[in-house]
């Protein structure tokens, strides 16, 4: 039996959830910053059911307290680091090592948060990791690729992906996952030469406009100058590397994933992306921050819309798997200290 | 009885059912080709609307139902004496509201980046351990040993001299920790500056464009008067929190573009802080005996030293355009704007002595 192709749809609208966005800013603010785990739910309610596949939404079931009580211990955590810091510095490091130490768990805790609490068509996700492969690959890898100048960022970025990937379920379905270190290596060999040709291009042009007088220039302008020139070039290269790196990595990730035996196909372009980053961060300037929402819905229906399952089966036959509650303090820990789990 | 058609699932399996659902008498009725089901109104929990999302009915047993016909939902729900949207999706369904949470929100940030902040970093500064601002101002000091600026190349006796005449400067109310550095810099050229821990650098180019001791004093005084009010540390926090804020803002763009715009906002001192910073000096340079208009006739010479002789320079070498170009960016990047302002009241303090 042969099966179409489905691709992921995003029917979420800039203005409609500008509206949404405002209002619950206000509420957020008029309440100290508290409703901010309501308009948290609110935020991803609104693009996990405006994201569609197969003609059904997906949808999000992480509770306000759940997500408040996880910001409580969050901020409970970093305001003793910084209490530590300032009174003894030797503590503050011993705790900054024990967040290290402890960073593994609570990203286990956030992926199953996540994924738990995540559901289309009435089956939830979920997510099966073990806390020892945690170590090895958010802490004994990243270690490694410190010590060994990053030569081996690829490696240990390839094995955090299939980590993830492998471990994540569909109801009783799992995924898994099954890109070679090879394919990292190439993005992040490709990415490196983009920057270095940016770089080198940037200097020789600026070398020959000031060939003729250079001993003109006074030295503070120098400074000046090399501060815009360097400025110049990293937001080139955040243009154009950033993402070359973003599409094709997820390409690659998504391109190797498979949801027992469905395969997906993710086909971001670097050139549609780029479009995106950079009229998104146009607006957001000139808008003075308005923009920010209607810059979301965008990012999220072009990456929405350049997904889609390859179907081997009926979706139709996937069933429920008995799963229990898990607590929200891992995932929002892990956003206060700023760390990015997508999925 | 009004229908609407809707989308079945029972929580078990991913199998889809296109169902018909109805209210009678406080149940909800679902109605298919395979299926009929029937659960009290009270039993079904109804998502509230969410923009044009659609609507979720969950039941007890984590059955649910998808609806994508708004309207007629809406009505449905009349007809059955609920309410069809919770006060929140009708805050956030209309322009007005919208607009009027915009114009609020954007009050309260301007407030809070304009007198909020200011006000927080000035308390927060005062509380920072002597212990922090010392480990900081050496931090910096190391830095910019790093190729920006050399050691002095003035006599020992000299710097001592200077020094002698720093530490003896008096205010009125006692001063706080403070130390003199010297520095030579081709780069940054005459100029003088204070660090959050008390620690105030000048530069060789600076003393050598005094005419005397007390001109240099003049403007040592002011970085004094940075000192005393903890300025360096409130610029410090200001711009912490600001560029925290930009990144987690614009976080998902990149972090890279993030910090180009907090570079050009946090460069300066306020106005208001460099005119409480020559009040002050005006201040102490009265109390031990040197005129503030020293403080402005350094003021002058500051200004002609960092734009004049470059501009100069540039026209001799046939670069009129270049010069000019960098000439302005210099002046956008200036860290003390208004200085005809300033050296005007300083003259007039002068005068009054």
């Amino acid at each position: 039996m042969n099966y179409q192709e489905q691709r992921f749809s995003f029917t979420g609208k800039g203005s409609e959830y500008f509206r949404i966005w405002i209002v619950n800013l206000f509420l957020t603010i008029l309440s100290l910053g508290i409703y901010s785990a309501w308009a948290k739910v609110r935020r991803m309610q609104y693009f996990y059911r405006n994201t569609r596949l197969n003609e059904s939404s997906f949808d999000y079931h992480g509770t306000a307290i759940a997500i408040l009580k996880g910001r409580l211990i969050g901020i409970g955590l970093f305001a003793a680091y910084y209490a530590a810091l300032q009174i003894v510095p030797i503590l503050g490091l011993a705790i900054g090592l024990g967040i290290a130490v402890i960073m593994p768990f609570l990203l286990v805790a956030s992926f199953k948060f996540r994924l738990y609490n995540s559901s289309y068509r009435g089956l939830r996700f979920g997510f099966t990791g073990t806390i020892k492969d945690a170590y090895m690959v958010f802490l004994v890898l990243p270690i490694s690729t410190f010590f060994t100048l990053y030569l081996l960022a690829p490696f240990t970025h390839q094995r955090i992906k299939a980590y993830q990937h492998n471990n994540s379920r569909f109801g009783q379905s799992a995924f898994s996952f099954n890109a070679e270190v090879g394919g990292f290596y190439k993005v992040y060999f490709i990415a490196l030469i983009q920057f270095l040709l940016i770089m080198g291009l940037f200097s020789a042009g600026v070398f020959y406009l000031l060939k003729d007088n250079m001993g003109a220039v006074p030295k503070e302008q120098m400074i000046v100058m090399i501060v815009i020139a360097v400025y110049a070039v990293l937001i080139i290269a955040g243009l154009l590397v950033v993402p070359y790196f973003i599409s094709s990595i997820q390409n690659l990730v998504w391109n190797h994933t498979s949801l027992g035996a469905n395969r997906f196909s993710s086909s971001l372009s670097t050139g549609g992306l780029a479009w995106i980053i950079f009229s998104n961060f146009i607006f957001i300037v000139l808008t003075l921050g308005l923009f920010k929402p209607f810059a979301d819905i965008r990012m999220a229906r072009y990456r929405m819309e350049h997904m889609a399952m390859l179907p081997a089966g009926n979706i139709d036959e996937y069933i429920a798997s008995e799963q229990q509650k898990i607590g929200a303090a891992g995932t929002e820990t892990a956003e206060v200290f700023d760390i990015d789990i997508g999925f | 009885m009004k229908k609407v058609n809707a989308s079945y699932f029972d929580g078990h399996s991913a199998h889809q059912q296109a169902v018909a659902l109805q209210f009678a008498h406080g149940m909800l009725q679902v109605q298919g080709a395979e299926l009929i089901r029937e659960e009290a109104l009270v039993n079904v929990r109804i998502t509230a609307k969410l923009g044009s999302a659609p609507r979720l009915l969950y039941f007890p047993d984590g059955a649910h139902c998808e609806v994508n016909n708004h309207t007629d939902f809406e009505a449905m729900l009349q007809e059955a004496g609920l309410r069809p949207q919770s006060i929140l999706s009708r805050l956030e369904d209309s322009w007005r509201h919208a607009l009027g949470a915009t114009v609020l929100s954007i009050a309260v940030f301007t407030g809070l980046f304009y007198w909020g902040l200011p006000w927080m970093a000035e308390r927060a500064a005062a509380r920072v351990p002597a212990s922090v601002t010392l480990t900081i101002d050496s931090h910096f000091l190391d830095t910019i040993d790093n190729g920006l600026m050399q050691t002095s190349k003035l006599s020992k006796a000299r710097q001592k001299l200077l020094r002698k005449r720093f530490d003896g400067l008096r205010d009125a109310n006692g001063l706080q920790r403070h130390h003199l550095e010297f520095r030579s810099s081709k780069a940054i050229g005459a100029n003088a500056f204070a660090l959050p821990g008390g620690t105030v650098v000048v530069t060789d180019q600076l003393v050598k464009l005094a005419k005397n001791d007390e001109e240099v004093m003049a403007v040592l005084a002011h970085e004094l008067g940075h000192v005393s009010e903890r300025h360096p540390m409130r610029q410090l926090l200001q711009s912490s929190v600001v560029g925290l804020a930009m990144t987690w803002y614009l976080g998902d763009i990149s972090s890279l573009l993030a910090a180009a715009p907090t570079l050009l906002l946090e460069t300066s001192y306020s106005r208001d802080f460099e005119r409480r910073a020559d009040r002050y000096a005006a201040n102490m340079l009265r109390m031990n005996g040197i005129s503030p208009a020293l403080l402005a006739d350094m003021l002058e010479k500051l200004e002609s030293s960092h734009f004049g002789h470059d501009a100069r320079r540039g026209a001799k070498q046939g670069a009129k355009e270049n010069q000019e170009l960098f000439s302005r960016i210099g002046n956008y990047l200036s860290t003390h704007p208004d200085t005809a302002e300033r050296i005007r009241n300083l003259r007039s303090e002068g005068a009054g002595k």
